[in-house]
C-alpha cells in the first residue's frame, strides 16, 4: 500500500501470526487498529462478550488474574493478548486482565479481524485456538517436517520387509538349511513345526538360523553338517509387526544386537527385515555404531567411539528425527556400551556365580536418554546368592561403571549405581525396597528413589526384574497413599507461567534469567506419566508409551494424553535444537535457554505447553487433596 | 484571553463568519458547531493534526504534506489516518526536501492545496483540532484559507507542548527548552521510539503524547485549552 505507516506495520508484522500475512493484508489490519493508553490499574474489557478484542503490546505491561487471584502471566512490548478471542473463552474469560504497567496498546475488533483475514485462516486459527489445539497442530507440523527429512521413521517395516519368508522345520539337517538359504538367496531362516509350515504363526516360530550360526556353530566347532537345524539355532527371537515403523525396528534390532527381525501380520509370519535393509535406505549409523561397540576389544576402543556420540546426536537433529527416536538410538547405544563392558567384565572375572541381570534406571530405562548424560543403574541378583559372592559383583559394578565413566558417562552424583551396596542386592531385597517405597511412603524416600520406578533390564535374566516390577504395580495401583505422595513430589517442579521481556517468569511474578527446560518442562511430565502409569499398573516406563497406554484410563483422558504427548514432544524437540546448536559451536550441552534465543512463536508454543502441564498439575493436586 | 473568548467565543466568531462566505468547504466546516466547552476528554472527538512546511514563516514557506488521525473516546483510530503530499511550484522546492525525505516522485503524486485543505476542513468540522506546537500548523491553515478563501476560520486548539509547559510552569522551577521537543517528551512519557518521520507518524506520536499526558480523563475540554 505504501510506507506511512511502516514502523506500526513493522511492528505488527514482528508478531505471530501476523508474520503469516502478506503485505497488503498486513497494510488492512494495521488499518483497523485502534490505539489506546491504558494506566496501571485499569481493567482490559471482558464483560463485552460480544465484540472480543485482541491487544498487541506495544509499550507497557499487562498482569493476567485467575478467579483466585493467582498471577498467570505478564505481556509487555510485543506480547499478543488474545485471551478474549479464544473461542472457549469467548463467554467466560478465565482471567482478568490489569494493566501493570501504563500501557500503550493496539487494539482490534476481533470480529471485524476475522472478516478481513477470510483468505488467511491459519492467522485466525492461532488466535483462536486454545493452548491445547495450538500445540496439537504443531506436533502436526513437527512430525511433517520430520516425515520431509528423516526416511526410516515414517515409513513402516511394511516398505522394507523381504517375502516370501523362508523357513525350515527344526529337523531338517544344517546342510538342507544352507542349501535353501542358497537357493533363496536369503541369509536367514525361520525355523517353525512342520505342522504349521504353510499359516505359520508367530507362536509356530521355533528360532532363526543365519549363515552367521552355520559358520560360527557349526563350520567352526566341527559339527557335522548332518545335524539337525535345531542344534544351532538361535532360540526366542524376537518378532516386529509389520505396522510398526522401519525405525521400530531399527532400533530393536540396535539394543538387542541382532541383524534380522522375522515380521508378523496379524500374528502370522509374513517376512524378514535386516539391519542391511534398512542401512540402506537411511543414511543412518547408529547401527554401525553398536556394530563398532561390539567388536571393540578394550576400553580405550570404547571410549575411541563412545566420542562419536555427539556427533550422532547432532547427526540425527539435523536429519530432523524426533525427540522420541533421537532418545531411543542414544539409548540403545549406552545400552550397547553397558553390555560390551559386562562382556568385558565376565571375561576378566569368570562366569558369575548366580544368575543377575544388570538394570538401567532413569532416562536411559526410559529410552529418552541423550548425549553423555550421566549413569544410573543398579543390579538385581538372585536369591540364591551367598554373601560372597557379593564380591564378584562388586567387582563387575566397578569395572562396568567406571568404564562408562570414561565413555563420558559421569558417575550418578546422587550415587544412584551398581557400585552403591544399597543398589546391588538380592531379588528379595529389591522386594522389600518396592513394598517399603509403597507402604510407608516419605516425600523424601520418594525423591530419591522415584528413579527407581523407571528401570529396565540391560542384560542378564529379566525376569529377575519383571518379577518385582509386576508385584510392585500390583501394589501402587491400589495404594492411593502412595500415589498421593508420588504425586506431591511431582507438584514440587512447577512449569514457568512465560515469558516477561527478556525473563522468564515464574509463581508469584518473580523471574528468573534462564528457562530450565529439563526441569521445568520435560521432567514434569516424565512424573506426570510415572504416577499415571503407576496408579493404573502399567509396565511401561517411556513416556510416550506410558502416556499412550494410560490414555483412555481413570487417571487421564485421552484428550489430556494427547495435549500432555504434545507438550513432551515440543519441550524435547526445543531442547534438542538447543543441545544441537551447543554441539555444533562444540559447546558442553545443556538445557538452559536464554530467552533472549527465543523467538516470539517459540514463545507462544512454550506459553501453550506449560499452560498444559500446568493444568494437569493442577489437576493431580485436586485429586491428591 | 479570558475577555477576548467571551467576547469572540469560537461559536461566536463560528455563526459570524458562516453568514459571510458562500457555499462550499469552509461554508461546510463552519456549518457544524464547535463542541461544548463543558465536553468531557473522554466524549471529545479531536483530530491530531500535524503539517511538513519549507520554513517557519507561513507568508513566505509553503505547506509540503498534511498529515492527520481522529482520536475518538480516547482511542487513536488508524482507520481515519490520512496523509498528502501537496504539489509545489518547483522553483520552491529547493530546501528541506531532505528533511522531510519527501521525494521527487511523492511529489509528483500530490494534489493541490485547495484538494488538501478542504479535505482537512471536512474532517476537522466540530471537532477539535490537537498539534504539538500550534504556532506552525496554526497559522499556516489560517494562511492557506486567506489564500483560498480569502478569510480564516476560527480553530479550536490542543496543544501537547503547551500542556506540558503548563505543568512544568506550575512546578516554577528552570527548565531546558528542549525537553518540550516532541521526541523528547515522548521519551520521558516511556512511549516507544519513533523513527519515521512524516506528517502522519507526527500526527500520531502527538496523538499518543496527548493520551499519555492526562492523568484523569474526567476533565473538560476547558481545563484542556
Amino acid at each position: 500500500m505504501d510506507d506511512e505507516l511502516a514502523e506500526i506495520t513493522a511492528f505488527v508484522a514482528s508478531i505471530p501470526p501476523f508474520d503469516l500475512l502478506s503485505e497488503p493484508l498486513l497494510g488492512k489490519v494495521v488499518r483497523e487498529i485502534d490505539i489506546c493508553y491504558l494506566r496501571a490499574g485499569e481493567h482490559l474489557s471482558s464483560a463485552d462478550t460480544e465484540n472480543p478484542q485482541l491487544y498487541l503490546v506495544r509499550k507497557g505491561a499487562l498482569r493476567y488474574l485467575a478467579a483466585n487471584e493467582e498471577l498467570t502471566g505478564k505481556y509487555c512490548d510485543g506480547d499478543v493478548c488474545s485471551i478474549f478471542c479464544q473461542k472457549e473463552n469467548i463467554t467466560t474469560p478465565p482471567c482478568t486482565v490489569i494493566v501493570d504497567e501504563d500501557a500503550l496498546v493496539y487494539r482490534l475488533d476481533f470480529i471485524a479481524l476475522k472478516a478481513l483475514l477470510i483468505d488467511a485462516p491459519e492467522a485466525i486459527e492461532f488466535l483462536e485456538n486454545s493452548s491445547e489445539q495450538r500445540l496439537q497442530s504443531k506436533k502436526k507440523k513437527l512430525s511433517e517436517d520430520a516425515i520431509v527429512s528423516s526416511s526410516t521413521s515414517h515409513t513402516s517395516v511394511a516398505d522394507f520387509y523381504h517375502y516370501p519368508l523362508a523357513t525350515i522345520s527344526p529337523s531338517a539337517s544344517i546342510q538342507d538349511a544352507a542349501i535353501k538359504m542358497t537357493d533363496k538367496e536369503v541369509s536367514c531362516l525361520v525355523v517353525v513345526d512342520e505342522m504349521s509350515q504353510f499359516e505359520p504363526s508367530s507362536d509356530a516360530q521355533l528360532g532363526i538360523i543365519t549363515d552367521k550360526d552355520i559358520r560360527r556353530r557349526c563350520v567352526a566347532v566341527g559339527l557335522p553338517i548332518s545335524n539337525q537345524v535345531s542344534d544351532i539355532m538361535t532360540l526366542d527371537v524376537a518378532t516386529i509387526d509389520i505396522k510398526c515403523s522401519a525405525y521400530d525396528a531399527l532400533i530393536a534390532m540396535t539394543s538387542k544386537h541382532i541383524h534380522h527381525l522375522p515380521v508378523t501380520k496379524f500374528g502370522k509370519l509374513e517376512g524378514m527385515v535386516s539391519t542391511t535393509d534398512l542401512i540402506n535406505n537411511e543414511e543412518h549409523n547408529a547401527v554401525n555404531m553398536t556394530s563398532i561397540i561390539h567388536k571393540a576389544s578394550s576400553i580405550s576402543e570404547l571410549v575411541r567411539v563412545s566420542k562419536l556420540l555427539k556427533k550422532l546426536q547432532l547427526k540425527l537433529t539435523k536429519l530432523g528425527a524426533n525427540a522420541d527416536h533421537i532418545g531411543k538410538s542414544i539409548s540403545a547405544i549406552t545400552m550397547a556400551f553397558t553390555l560390551r563392558l559386562i562382556e568385558m567384565a565376565e571375561q576378566k572375572l569368570g562366569p558369575a556365580p548366580v544368575p543377575y541381570a544388570w538394570l538401567a534406571a532413569g532416562s536411559q530405562a526410559r529410552q529418552e536418554q541423550l548425549a553423555h548424560s550421566d549413569q544410573d543403574n543398579a543390579l538385581i541378583i538372585c536369591d540364591t546368592m551367598k554373601p560372597e559372592d557379593d564380591h564378584w559383583f562388586e567387582e563387575l559394578a566397578t569395572f562396568v561403571s567406571d568404564g562408562l565413566a570414561e565413555c563420558g558417562f559421569i558417575y550418578c552424583p546422587g550415587d544412584i549405581m551398581a557400585t552403591n551396596k544399597k543398589w546391588r542386592k538380592p531379588q528379595k531385597k529389591w522386594h522389600q525396597y518396592f513394598d517399603l517405597w509403597v507402604d510407608k511412603p516419605t516425600a523424601k524416600a520418594l525423591l530419591n528413589s522415584s528413579v527407581f520406578f523407571d528401570l529396565s533390564t540391560i542384560y542378564g535374566d529379566v525376569s529377575l526384574l519383571e518379577n518385582v516390577r509386576q508385584k510392585m504395580l500390583a501394589k501402587t495401583q491400589s495404594s492411593t497413599l502412595f500415589i498421593a505422595h508420588m504425586s506431591a513430589n511431582a507438584l514440587r517442579s512447577r512449569p514457568p507461567l512465560g515469558f516477561f521481556r527478556d525473563f522468564v517468569l515464574i509463581q508469584d511474578g518473580k523471574h528468573n534469567a534462564t528457562l530450565d527446560l529439563k526441569h521445568n518442562g520435560i521432567a514434569p511430565i516424565v512424573d506426570l506419566a510415572r504416577i499415571y502409569a503407576l496408579s493404573e499398573g502399567i509396565a511401561a516406563v517411556n513416556t510416550v508409551e506410558r502416556l499412550t497406554q494410560c490414555s483412555g484410563t481413570q487417571s487421564l483422558t485421552k484428550a489430556s494424553a494427547e495435549n500432555l504427548i504434545a507438550a513432551y514432544e515440543f519441550l524435547t524437540s526445543v531442547r534438542l535444537e538447543h543441545q544441537g546448536n551447543q554441539l555444533r559451536e562444540g559447546q558442553s550441552v545443556d538445557s538452559y535457554i536464554d530467552p533472549k534465543a527465543i523467538s516470539k512463536l517459540e514463545r507462544e508454543h512454550l506459553k501453550d505447553a506449560f499452560k498444559v502441564i500446568k493444568a494437569m498439575q493442577d489437576y493431580r493436586q485436586s485429586a491428591v487433596i | 484571553m479570558l475577555f477576548l473568548n467571551s467576547l469572540f467565543g469560537y461559536e461566536a466568531r463560528r455563526k459570524r463568519l458562516l453568514n459571510k462566505v458562500p457555499q462550499g468547504a469552509l461554508y461546510d466546516f463552519l456549518s457544524v458547531p464547535f463542541p461544548s466547552e463543558s465536553t468531557a476528554l473522554s466524549d471529545l472527538s479531536i483530530v491530531s493534526v500535524d503539517f511538513e512546511t519549507t520554513g517557519l514563516n507561513a507568508a513566505t514557506d509553503k505547506l509540503l504534506s498534511v498529515g492527520y488521525v481522529s482520536i475518538d473516546k480516547l482511542q487513536i483510530k488508524l482507520s481515519s489516518c490520512y496523509h498528502q503530499i501537496i504539489h509545489i511550484a518547483p522553483q520552491l522546492e529547493q530546501q528541506n526536501v531532505i528533511i522531510h525525505q519527501i521525494t521527487d516522485q511523492q511529489k509528483s503524486q500530490g494534489k493541490s492545496l485547495q484538494v488538501v485543505v478542504e479535505t482537512l476542513l471536512k474532517a476537522l468540522a466540530g471537532k477539535v483540532m490537537l498539534v504539538h506546537y500550534a504556532q506552525i500548523e496554526k497559522h499556516f491553515l489560517k494562511q492557506a484559507c486567506i489564500e483560498l478563501y480569502g478569510v480564516s476560520p476560527p480553530f479550536m486548539i490542543l496543544d501537547t507542548l503547551a500542556i506540558e509547559k503548563r505543568k512544568l510552569d506550575q512546578r516554577n522551577i528552570a527548565y531546558d527548552p528542549q525537553k518540550l521537543r516532541l521526541s523528547t517528551l515522548r521519551h520521558t512519557y516511556a512511549l516507544p521510539n519513533y523513527f519515521a518521520h512524516n506528517a502522519l507518524n507526527d500526527a500520531i506520536a502527538t496523538a499518543e503524547l496527548f493520551l499519555a499526558q492526562q492523568k484523569s480523563y474526567g476533565i473538560t475540554l476547558k481545563e484542556l485549552l
